[in-house]
């Protein structure tokens, strides 16, 4: 980075408050129409995955399968363009039809019925809906309450500089950059699923990384220039000071997810497609947010403290 | 850490290399035909059923039944046992207590073509087929035949417990023995039985499968019978609870059940791998362009940071046991490499700052690194927390982390998230490893090879531009 930056965020907050609320309004109504689907993982449910080469008829398929199990069966066709191959995706919501003698009996017919097809079974996934829920309450316990120590680290550790409001502010940042994480299965339509937690995790640590970077730069400068110059000048330089670094280790880690991504789409690996998309998203909406509202949240707070202390 | 020597840089250079080169080719010695791996290689890291393919199944007993802890330690000693008969020897297993779980994953082997995984896990959550047969005879596989085949003296149902004892006699020698109580039901025929057998043997059976076969001793009337031998504490526990297995009342059902094929995770393995090379070279290449001679030490450091990344993944180190290796967990190091560049990046620009601000090439050197280092420090250890938060969650329920958590987690039981705990252990060890080698590695060479003629220019460290 070449030059020395002088932009003046503090002048703009009000326009990135807009922006990110408008971004976290998109992503609610996109939920709200379109609806995300929970992976069985979450759920509970079956989802079996047959691989087939030749011409199959999917609804004789998906009747051979319903007649076995004596359930109702959807399909899906995919193409897995890496191997040639052509799936077919069966997806029951109850378990209970198919444990593994049933997965046996099933497999069987399928293959007694369409000799022709080569029929392998590329992947299974039965599981209970109570162990799938659970799962999913624990994955968002676990997030909560790791969130909660790490509000008490940066309090802790920001104290110079009025710990709770950086610790809040960073939250709410992170909160944001979770949603546009969220966004990214809502807009691709991947299924929320182990993936989604570990996405999730890895953003909470980038963004709040992001965010304390600068704190660290506006602590420091603090303790520097102490109160001789004003406030939102105090923020306007460290957050100029740290956007070298910002912006390089986004341009870094960004082109590092790009590529797996990129890969994961060219050779077709779904389940590393929809960790590394979100992922991209969230590490954008982690540099935004840690320049552009984070900082600007906590100025805002000082602010208004600062006016009623006046008062008082 | 004033001065740093010259010879630092090729110190620590060479001991990157020495570890990266142990890493990846292991040090094996041959003897005759037996090769000894002292240290593990690449080749041994142990790739998660995602990747590799293989199965992964949460048993539970059948109708919905409380079982006990200790019904729940036979029941996953029957899973173990069974699972050496059907020569499955890796794979992990586990129960949860709370929740009356046996968590079991296991991958395919190298050479498998056609294994029936579906017919695998119906055998192992069967009922436990346990019997007493006359005599001792078995077929060439191992199997009971000939009258040891026809005639059974007792089944599971005639056992009302085994327990391990064991006695010391005056001089102090201990014997260890299983000690076999009967239900009524069983009373009676074992005392005809024993009566009749005296001298003979009696072989305990669990499916096709000999636990024992002891030579009756005496006549046993009472329905309580001691079964000794060369038995060690170990070994009669678990022979106890394997009799106590075939005793359990129920059949294990399965609640989640997945199989993943072996040609679809490698797939997803060789392209993250090709992923991880290119983006590592990008990266690289973005460091020395934009950074220099600091951009130039990261890229070493960061190499360094995956190699021993992947050796506390091989079980390189005794303290980091052979972990297996999940798609997440390889997230995981991508994250952890992400903090490396960035804590390189920090201080790169830090360094930058001073040489701006008109300081030496030394002081600001030492200036870069020494206000980079809160912000580092912080960023890391919230990671950190996150990933012992992980660990905590997801992680077996013995584990240290597991216990300290215990009391938030314990109403969820151990659900099927093995994966994210491969996440939180990569995650945390590339952490660490980064404060290693992102801060102190890369200090100790910038410091040493700042020293050489070559490379005083201050230019090379991104000085004179901001001017």
């Amino acid at each position: 980075m070449k030059r020395k930056w002088n932009f003046d965020f503090y002048k703009n907050r009000k326009k990135y408050f807009i922006v990110s609320i408008a971004l976290v309004v998109l992503t609610l109504a996109g939920t709200v129409l379109f609806g995300v689907e929970r992976d069985v993982q979450f759920k509970g449910g079956v989802l079996l995955t047959y691989a087939y080469t030749g011409d199959v008829d999917a609804d004789a398929f998906a009747a051979v399968a319903k007649e076995t199990l004596g359930a109702d069966v959807a399909l899906q066709q995919s193409t897995d363009l890496a191997t040639g191959r052509q799936n077919f995706v069966l997806s029951l919501t109850d378990s209970s039809t198919v444990d593994a003698a049933g997965q046996s009996a099933l497999t069987a017919a399928l293959a007694a019925n369409f000799p022709q097809s080569g029929l392998e079974l590329v992947s299974s996934n039965v599981v209970d809906a109570t162990i799938g829920s659970e799962f999913f309450a624990k994955s968002i316990t676990a997030v909560a309450f790791a969130a909660v120590l790490m509000i008490l680290y940066i309090s802790w550790r920001f104290r110079r500089i009025n710990g709770w409001s950086a610790g809040l502010t960073s939250v709410v940042a992170l909160l944001h950059d979770l949603m546009i994480v969220f966004a990214a299965f809502v807009w691709f339509r991947f299924l929320i699923n182990a993936n989604f937690i570990a996405a999730a995790l890895t953003i909470i640590g980038y963004s709040l990384n992001d965010t304390i970077v600068i704190y660290d730069r506006i602590r420091e400068n603090e303790r520097v220039l102490g109160k001789n110059v004003p406030l939102e000048e105090l923020v306007n330089r460290s957050v100029n000071q740290s956007f070298s670094r910002s912006l390089m280790t986004s341009v870094t880690t960004c082109s590092a997810m790009a590529i797996v991504s990129i890969v994961a789409y060219l050779y077709h690996v779904t389940s590393i497609l929809s960790f590394s998309v979100p992922m991209l998203f969230g590490m954008i909406s982690g540099f935004y947010s840690s320049v552009c509202i984070a900082p600007m949240l906590w100025t805002v707070w000082q602010k208004k403290r600062a006016e009623q202390k006046k008062k008082a | 850490m004033k001065k740093v020597g010259k010879p630092v840089f090729f110190i620590v250079v060479l001991l990157i290399a020495v570890i990266g080169w142990l890493t990846v080719f292991g040090v094996s010695s041959q003897y005759g035909d037996i090769t000894t791996k002292t240290i593990k290689s690449v080749e041994d890291i142990r790739w998660g059923i995602d990747i590799r393919g293989g199965v992964d199944v949460t048993f539970a007993p059948a109708g919905g039944i409380d079982a006990t802890e200790e019904e729940m330690k036979e029941a996953e000693s029957l899973i173990a046992l069974r699972l050496v008969n059907l020569n499955i020897t890796d794979s992990e297993l586990y129960t949860d207590y709370n929740k009356d779980r046996i968590i079991l994953r296991f991958p395919w082997k190298a050479d498998e073509t056609d294994f029936n995984a579906e017919a695998a896990v119906e055998e192992l959550g069967s009922m436990a087929n346990l019997t007493f047969r006359e005599g001792f005879e078995y077929d060439a596989d191992g199997k009971p035949a000939g009258t040891t085949l026809e005639k059974i003296v007792l089944t599971g149902a005639d056992v009302l417990s085994a327990e391990a004892v064991y006695t010391t006699d005056q001089s102090g020698n201990t014997t260890n023995m299983i000690q076999l109580k009967l239900k009524d039901s069983g009373r009676e025929k074992f005392a005809e039985a024993t009566g009749r057998l005296i001298g003979q043997q009696i072989s305990i059976w669990m499916d096709d499968t000999v636990l024992s076969a002891p030579y009756v001793q005496e006549q046993i009337v009472d329905g309580v019978a001691q079964i000794s031998g060369s038995f060690d504490a170990e070994s009669a526990v678990a022979l106890a609870n394997r009799i106590n297995a075939g005793a359990l009342p129920f059949a294990l059902e399965t609640e989640s059940f997945s199989t993943i094929s072996p040609t679809l995770g490698l797939g997803a393995k060789n392209a993250m791998i090709l992923a991880g090379a290119i983006a590592f070279v990008i990266v690289a290449l973005i460091m020395i362009v934009f950074y220099r001679v600091p951009g130039f030490v990261a890229v070493l450091a960061l190499a360094g940071q995956v190699l021993l990344m992947i050796a506390s993944l091989t079980g390189f180190f005794t303290v980091f046991p052979a972990f297996t290796l999940t798609l997440p967990g390889i997230a995981g190091i991508i994250l952890a490499i992400g903090f490396g560049v960035d804590a390189n990046i920090i201080t790169a620009e830090r360094i930058k700052e001073e040489l701006a601000n008109g300081r030496s090439l030394d002081a600001a050197i030492d200036l870069g690194f020494k206000n980079a280092s809160s912000a580092i420090i912080d960023g890391n250890v919230t990671v950190i927390i996150v990933a012992i938060v992980l660990l905590g969650a997801f992680g077996p329920t013995d584990s240290l982390f597991a216990r300290i958590l215990s009391p938030l987690f314990a109403v969820f039981g151990q659900a099927v998230a093995g994966m994210i705990y491969s996440f939180g252990y990569t995650l945390l060890v590339g952490v660490i490893l980064n404060l290693v080698m992102g801060v102190f590695a890369s200090r100790l060479m910038l410091k040493s090879i700042s020293r050489f003629a070559a490379f005083r220019n201050p230019a090379l460290y991104g000085g004179g531009e901001q001017a």
